[in-house]
């Protein structure tokens, strides 16, 4: 769609927030069934294939496909499970690694050739995420500290002054339900979002000074649109996994904070 | 902080909580504070109170931060 809009112009155009939209995927096909979709549903089935390839028939010296499984189940456990739900960690290990292994397929989706679209780009993906960690959240916390508990250990942390109590109960009861929930979400989001549009923009200048509109003065900058693509290609990969890392932290995050309450 | 000996993983979990609650923090206290004063100026035309409320809610927050990460 990118080279269709350039070339439908007479001068440069920058990519802006149309390359998000999707036609369906063919004629006659649901609006909703666009590409976003079809690969949301490709890498669910990725990862389920992955993981049912790696521990379906676990070995005592792991071999092949179960060793990179393994490597990916100790980084989940040791660095984002265990620091933030102790004991719980195992419990929760299933939830918190299938939401970290999908969000980063999903993410790397984005320099994928030919998929080349992180999904996490449309917020309605880590919404429904945030919005399901969330629910969890909120229903862990009720059942182990009851439902008045939950909000008096949220609301009021021990040893103030009364009157204190008025002033920040409000900050923490907005914080804890409403910001918290919202950020999980848009910091994918956003994040996938901008990096997708930057990529475009780099290779967008590539390609159109190179290739559609090759002059002595514009090369040189259709050579540095496709320097800075490769260089923000490796940047978006780190990015890539360090937005999958934070969210399935900052899900462990909320839930271990429902289990154990702070003080 | 408690007086039992902390392990290193509880010290690094403090810390994540803390700089992760923050920026949500910081955001409610604005919008609470901020909007009670945006209802006072409306109700007043006073509109002094919108930045009294934005900077007051800020002020808040960061010292809710210090209450729950930073004793």
């Amino acid at each position: 769609m990118d080279t269709l809009t350039l070339l439908a112009a007479d001068k440069f155009q920058a990519p802006g927030p149309s390359i998000f939209d999707f036609p369906p995927l063919y004629a006659g096909a649901p609006a909703w069934l666009n590409k976003p979709v079809l690969f949301a549903v490709v890498g669910a089935l990725i990862v389920c294939v992955f993981m049912w390839s790696a521990f379906a028939n676990p070995k005592l010296v792991p071999r092949g496909v179960q060793n990179i499984g393994e490597i990916g189940y100790i980084f989940v456990r040791d660095q984002v499970a265990r620091p933030f739900l102790g004991k719980d960690a195992e419990r929760w290990m299933p939830l918190l690694l299938s939401v970290f292994s999908l969000i980063l397929l999903w993410n790397l989706f984005g320099v994928v050739p030919f998929v080349q679209f992180p999904i996490a780009s449309h917020i309605a993906f880590p919404a429904i995420f945030a919005g399901t960690i969330y629910v969890i959240k909120l229903y862990l916390g009720i059942k182990h500290q009851g439902f008045l508990g939950y909000f008096k250990n949220m609301m009021f942390p021990p040893g103030l002054p009364k009157p204190i109590y008025v002033l920040l109960a409000p900050i923490e009861f907005l914080s804890n339900l409403i910001i918290a929930p919202f950020t999980h979400a848009v910091r994918l989001f956003a994040n996938m979002f901008a990096g997708h549009l930057i990529l475009a923009f780099f290779s967008a200048v590539g390609f159109w000074f190179l290739f559609e509109k090759l002059t002595p003065l514009g090369a040189g900058l259709g050579v540095l649109g496709v320097i800075m693509t490769i260089a923000m290609t490796g940047f978006e990969i780190f990015i890539q996994f360090l937005q999958a890392f934070l969210f399935a932290m900052l899900a462990a995050m909320y839930l271990g904070g429902s289990l154990h309450p702070e003080h | 902080m408690s007086e039992k000996e902390r392990r290193p993983e509880e010290d690094g979990r403090d810390f994540a909580d803390a700089a992760w609650s923050v920026p949500s923090y910081l955001l409610s206290g604005m919008l609470v504070w901020g909007g009670l004063g945006w209802l006072l100026s409306r109700w007043t035309g006073v509109h002094a109170f919108i930045p009294i409320g934005l900077i007051l809610g800020v002020a808040l927050a960061v010292y809710l931060v210090y209450l729950k990460h930073g004793r």
